[in-house]
């Protein structure tokens, strides 16, 4: 079986699923972070694979910024993350609502 | 001539003003007497008129200046003086000089002297207003003006609750029948295109029928009102809160007339639509027997002459009504001489009595008060109708119109009334002046009015005198050349003379039923024990039919309540309970959904995940609707929506 | 100078707003007083140099402000907006140098200066967006008026009346949007001149929509039925010269804005209307009267018996014809004088008593005889006595009406009924009788900065009843265009019989007029 495009988008169909699902049951910061990566990573799936698909260099470029944006965005909030760690003792997400309306 | 034509309207103005300027300040005896020259000057003016008019038959009209003017509308300021006002402007001068010569007596010691004196002489310029003017609208200023210082003379003393209540009753009546008189007067614009009497009476003649009975329906609606007419006549008894005088001037000799005068005036309209005046000549005739029999128990003199005064208004309005107008004018002139005569004479007794106004708690009054008893009695003759005083000529001429016309139930009526008028007069007059002495037992000292008030009121018992005989032909032959000249004739000579005779025979006999009645000893003061006083056609009568009561219960009361539903129920709460509800909306949306902002980070990324997949399925289903719209329409036409 | 009145009539108050600023408090009157007078000379200089013969606009000023979509700033007066204009600074002058003395009287002051300039600049605006913005930012002093020296209500009534009137005007700013699109759609070009949408002849239908969409703003501001809720809350808790400016000018901008926009750019949706507008005016005359007749405080009566006479007024508008539209305007001025004086009328009392409550008087026509005598004459000219200013303008507007109607004007016409109940029994209830209640017995009567305002008002009230024609003269030629311009933009038939043409009968006036 040839693996074709559409083998490609499913799989970053699923991993998104898996992502989103991850963001709204996790209750820890830590995981939520990963959930965020494999959300972020399914699309780079389906970029490279588009690009691939049209020949285009564009989607993987894209792709490549995404890793690089979610590699600094994930510096910084690993960095706020110790900080709370530190000032809570904790990174339960259901322990920080001081936003709330 | 236009120079007496302005003294005459403007001298009151002047007298109004002058006296206001001292309201603030006591009691000034030359307040009221510059005020009483004023008007006799404006009295004067209106004689020199007067003469002019019986001179050369010729017709004063002057435009002061324009009032409004937009679109097609055209109202000035105009005056007229012909036949008809000149003898309402005679009328009304000559009675106020009296009442304002009176009232500085009558007045004297009240601490409101010279605000009297400001409000009755604008009382008199309204009314010359409203007699002199030349259109509908300077009829209506003059209306609602009279009405306004009616409210102010009738609650003068606005200390009492019943005086301020009987004023705002008698303006909010007055209201009533103003509203139908404005109809009648849009409706005159809008089919002739003018207001001036002399335009609108000319195009009348072009208009259909049923236009001119709505003008004729709703101009008589507001001569109703100021007339006191059933049903709009409660308030004219209620009315005699107001000091003596003020009855006399507005609620006997003037103001009250106002209405005969409008129909006398718009005589070319009642011309035209006979079955209107039909129905106001029945109304009048109504009014009489009706205000006459309530006038026949009343305790209170005042108010016995007030329904006597309704009473003759229906005399007029039957006069009016069968087209005998220059009848009914002569019928309101000498009226107003006996009948302010009578008024004047009731002040005298009521100040002697101290405002006691039970002609029970008085009897022999007719000792110490001679004077006021002879003009008084005079003035009752006059207007039970007996030869030769005033009365007679101008009532027996009702009574052979009716007859002559062939409205005999009218006549009937008419006639018995009179024989009630003579009764009910001379009741009064018994109990006041003979009889008894039923007065020094309560600690009443009476004593007799000052000389100069006998004194001007004489002229006004000259005239009910001699108005009559002296009278009647110059008058007839000055006011027909502008009213119908119709002469009303009995063809056989035996049915006059009978018919006259009978009349006399039978007031007559009523006068002298009353005075047997009235003057025995047995005479008290009732006591709501005696067998009458328990019958049902008494009660009846001494409570007005219990009109003043329906109105009371069932129009004011609902009025009142109505209007605190509408505020308490409506208002507050569908009114602005909705416009708030809405508001709450809104206000409830936020308060509700802000939960939604817990602030728990999780919650929130769940709000979002939710949020971009409704989003992200609407596009779809747009999209597809966008990409397949000729196909839904197919389904949707084959569907037949 | 002349070529800028009108802007000088708008910013000088503003101008000299932020200037006050700077005066120190004690001064703080005198300057204000100043101003206002100055303001009041120059709108009578505008009076006295307008032209009563020109029924179009004059002092017209013209400034580009976004050419790109037709946004300008055109100003310009007529016989309609000039008395508004003149009566909006006369009610300043006299309602700031008969202020009572409160707490920080010096931003009351400049309050009521900005409130000047919107509101001379409503009536003088000739484009849609100028007109708009001032409109809107009349709300804000009027918002704060309310809002900083107000009752115990105050936050409640401001808010409502800020939101409730905000609300209907962004409706009409959508209106004013589409009304520029059509225009923009019909000639190419984008423009908020109004005297460019008088030109613009609308298909029914849209005239229809558009007309509902400006008859939310207009109504709310006028306030109709349904819609007055909010008045009574801003009157009942605004100090009383916030009542008697939103009285006597802010609630003239509805009505007027009826005849400068929805007539002449709507006459056919105006016939279509006409019938239920009015029937909305008459349940607005007599409802409220019937509410007013249940008040207890007399603020309350004053307030409502106001709504009752905009009835009227719209009533003579929808009547469609020139002596209808000329004797609504006139009751705008009317209305404006006598319910002004009658709100500084209740401020007087308030003032000595701080209460409103009519049982907590009684008699003080013994006590204040001259207090009671001028609320007589304005009770008189309230309820429409002739010869009084509020009686030429009834009467006009009633009999306009009768030409469309015969019931309805009978109905409305219990106006003058319902009108004399409420208000004789509030005169008698405060009036008359024995003084009752001990702390009434020793009230000093009116002061002589009290009878600054109130005799001017008296003055007028008799002036203009007796001899209206001044004012009537240039209401009358503006109307006679307006109903002209109506008759011939009208398309379906009906509405070219209701609406009468003009052209054919000045001839015959003239006729008349030198047959007299």
């Amino acid at each position: 079986m040839e693996i074709g495009l559409n083998h490609y988008l499913v799989l970053s169909t699923i991993l998104f699923c898996i992502g989103l699902i991850g963001v709204m049951r996790r209750k820890n910061l830590l995981l939520l972070f990963f959930a965020t990566e494999i959300l972020l990573n399914a699309v780079n799936v389906g970029f490279a694979a588009i690009s691939h698909y049209y020949g285009d260099l564009t989607g993987q470029m894209f792709a490549f910024f995404v890793i690089a944006i979610a590699a600094s965005e994930l510096a910084v909030g690993l960095g706020l993350l110790i900080v709370w760690h530190k000032r809570h003792g904790t990174i339960d997400l259901d322990t920080m609502t001081s936003m709330r309306g | 001539m236009e120079k007496y034509l302005y003294i005459a309207l403007f001298a009151p103005l002047v007298s109004s003003l002058f006296a206001a300027l001292f309201t603030a300040t006591p009691k000034k005896q030359f307040v009221g007497i510059i005020a009483s020259l004023l008007i006799f000057t404006a009295f004067v003016s209106s004689a020199i008129l007067l003469t002019h008019i019986l001179g050369t038959g010729e017709i004063v009209h002057v435009e002061l200046m324009t009032w409004m003017q937009t679109g097609n509308l055209y109202i000035p300021f105009g005056f007229v003086v012909d036949q008809v006002s000149v003898t309402m402007m005679m009328v009304v001068t000559l009675v106020s000089t009296i009442v304002h010569i009176y009232s500085i007596g009558y007045m004297d010691h009240d601490s409101g002297f010279n605000r009297f004196f400001s409000y009755l002489s604008a009382f008199v310029f309204s009314m010359m207003i409203l007699v002199m003017s030349d259109n509908f609208a300077g009829l209506f200023i003059g209306w609602e003006g009279v009405g306004l210082c009616s409210w102010l003379l009738i609650g003068f003393w606005f200390h009492k609750e019943s005086a301020t209540w009987a004023a705002n009753e008698a303006f909010i009546m007055n209201r009533i029948a103003d509203l139908g008189m404005l109809i009648g007067i849009f409706l005159i614009y809008w089919n002739t295109g003018t207001l001036q009497y002399d335009g609108a009476f000319a195009a009348f003649a072009n208009l259909d029928h049923a236009t001119l009975t709505w003008i004729g329906i709703f101009l008589f609606i507001g001569a109703m009102g100021k007339s006191a007419q059933f049903p709009l006549h409660t308030w004219l008894a209620d009315a005699m809160e107001g000091p003596t005088p003020v009855s006399a001037l507005i609620h006997a000799a003037t103001m009250v007339t106002a209405g005969v005068y409008l129909v006398v005036r718009s005589h070319e309209l009642y011309a035209l639509i006979p079955n209107v005046g039909l129905f106001i000549a029945s109304l009048g005739a109504f009014v009489a027997i009706f205000a006459a029999t309530m006038a026949l128990v009343n305790r209170d003199i005042k108010r016995v002459i007030a329904y006597s005064t309704l009473s003759q208004l229906g005399y007029m309005f039957a006069a009016a009504g069968l087209g005998a107008y220059w009848v009914a004018l002569f019928h309101l002139m000498a009226h107003a001489f006996f009948k302010a005569l009578l008024f004047l004479g009731g002040g005298n007794v009521m100040h002697a009595m101290n405002n006691e106004l039970d002609p029970f708690k008085m009897g022999a009054l007719g000792k110490t008060m001679k004077g006021t008893m002879i003009m008084m009695t005079l003035a009752s003759v006059a207007l039970a109708g007996i030869f030769p005083l005033a009365g007679f000529f101008s009532k027996d001429l009702i009574l052979e119109v009716a007859f002559v016309d062939h409205h005999f139930i009218i006549y009937t009526v008419l006639l018995f009334t009179a024989g009630l008028t003579a009764f009910y007069s001379f009741r009064i007059i018994a109990l006041i002046f003979h009889g008894e002495d039923r007065h020094t037992a309560l600690g009443h000292h009476p004593h007799e009015a000052y000389k100069f008030m006998l004194v001007a009121m004489s002229p006004l018992l000259i005239l009910a005198i001699i108005a009559g005989f002296t009278m009647k032909m110059p008058y007839f032959e000055m006011v027909t050349e502008l009213l119908p000249a119709t002469e009303y004739h009995i063809h056989s000579h035996t049915t006059y003379w009978i018919m006259t005779i009978g009349t006399q025979v039978f007031v007559l006999l009523a006068i002298f039923f009353a005075y047997k009645k009235y003057m025995c000893r047995s005479v008290k003061v009732p006591d709501g024990t005696s067998k009458m006083e328990n019958s049902f056609a008494y009660k009846l009568l001494i409570n007005q039919y219990y009109i003043p009561y329906f109105y009371e219960e069932y129009i004011v009361k609902a009025y009142r309540e109505l209007s605190v539903v509408c505020w308490e129920q409506i208002d507050k709460k569908v009114v602005d309970a909705s416009v708030d509800g809405i508001a709450n909306i809104f206000y409830n949306t936020g308060k509700n959904t802000r939960h939604m902002q817990s602030g728990n980070l999780s919650t929130m990324l769940k709000w979002m995940v939710a949020g971009t997949v409704a989003l992200l399925s609407l596009a779809v289903v747009f999209g597809l609707a966008a990409r397949y719209s000729g196909e839904i329409t197919t389904i949707l036409s084959g569907l037949g929506v | 100078m002349l070529d800028h009145i009108l802007s000088i009539l708008i910013f000088f108050p503003a101008f000299a707003g932020v200037m006050g600023f700077m005066i120190n408090k004690e001064s703080m009157r005198a300057y204000g007083t100043a101003v206002a007078t100055i303001e009041f000379a120059l709108s009578l200089w505008l009076w006295f140099s307008f032209d009563n013969n020109v029924s179009g606009m004059q002092f017209m000023e013209h400034m580009a402000l976004v050419p790109s979509f037709g946004i300008n700033y055109i100003l310009g007066v007529d016989g309609i907006s000039l008395f508004i204009i003149i009566m909006a600074s006369f009610f300043t002058m006299i309602g700031i140098a008969s202020l009572s003395p409160t707490h920080s009287i010096k931003n009351m002051i400049i309050t009521l200066l900005f409130l000047q300039m919107t509101m001379i600049g409503v009536f003088a605006a000739l484009d849609a967006i100028v007109f708009y913005v001032f409109w809107e930012l009349s709300l804000v002093p009027m918002l704060y008026l309310i809002g900083a020296w107000g009752g115990p209500n105050r936050i409640y009534a401001s808010v409502k009346f800020f939101l409730y009137t905000f609300t209907g005007s962004l409706v009409m700013l959508v209106g004013m949007l589409f009304m520029a699109y059509f225009f923009y759609q019909a000639t190419g070009t984008w423009s908020f001149a109004i005297l460019d949408w008088y030109r613009l002849i609308l298909p029914e239908s849209f005239q229809l929509w558009l007309f509902a969409a400006f008859f939310v703003g207009f109504a709310i501001k006028v306030p109709m039925f349904p819609f007055h809720t909010w008045l009574p809350y801003a009157h009942g808790q605004a100090p009383t010269i916030g009542s008697v400016i939103l009285a006597a000018v802010l609630l003239k901008m509805g009505t007027y804005a009826f005849i400068r926009f929805s007539l002449p750019l709507f006459p056919d949706a105006s016939v279509f209307f006409m019938y239920p507008i009015a029937i909305l005016a008459i349940i607005m005359i007599i409802y409220t009267a019937m509410v007013a007749y249940a008040q207890k405080d007399i603020k309350q009566v004053v307030a409502y018996s106001s709504v009752s006479h905009m009835g009227v007024i719209i009533l003579g508008t929808f009547a469609l014809n020139v002596e209808g539209i000329s004797g609504s305007i006139f009751l705008m001025i009317a209305h404006g004088v006598v319910s002004g004086a009658l709100f500084l009328l209740v401020g007087v009392i308030y003032d000595r008593r701080h209460t409103k409550l009519m049982s907590e008087f009684g008699g003080l026509a013994h006590v204040m005889p001259r207090y009671a005598t001028i609320f007589g004459l304005m009770l008189m000219a309230s309820v429409g006595m002739p010869l009084t200013i509020n009686f030429v303008g009834e009467f006009l507007s009633l009999l306009g009406f009768y030409q469309q109607s015969h019931i309805l004007t009978l109905l409305a016409g219990i106006a003058i009924i319902v009108g004399a109940i409420y208000m004789l029994t509030a005169f008698k209830k405060i009036f008359f009788g024995e003084v009752t209640n001990e702390k009434n017995r020793n009230l000093p009567d009116v002061s002589k900065r009290e009878l600054l305002a109130l005799i001017p008002l008296a003055i007028i009230t008799v002036w203009l009843g007796i001899y209206p024609k001044p004012v009537l003269g240039p209401i009358n030629n503006s109307v006679e265009a307006v109903v002209q311009l109506m008759h011939n933009k009208a398309t379906s038939a009906e509405a070219k019989s209701r609406i009468p043409n003009i052209s054919g009968v000045v001839i015959s006036r003239t006729a008349t007029k030198e047959a007299h």
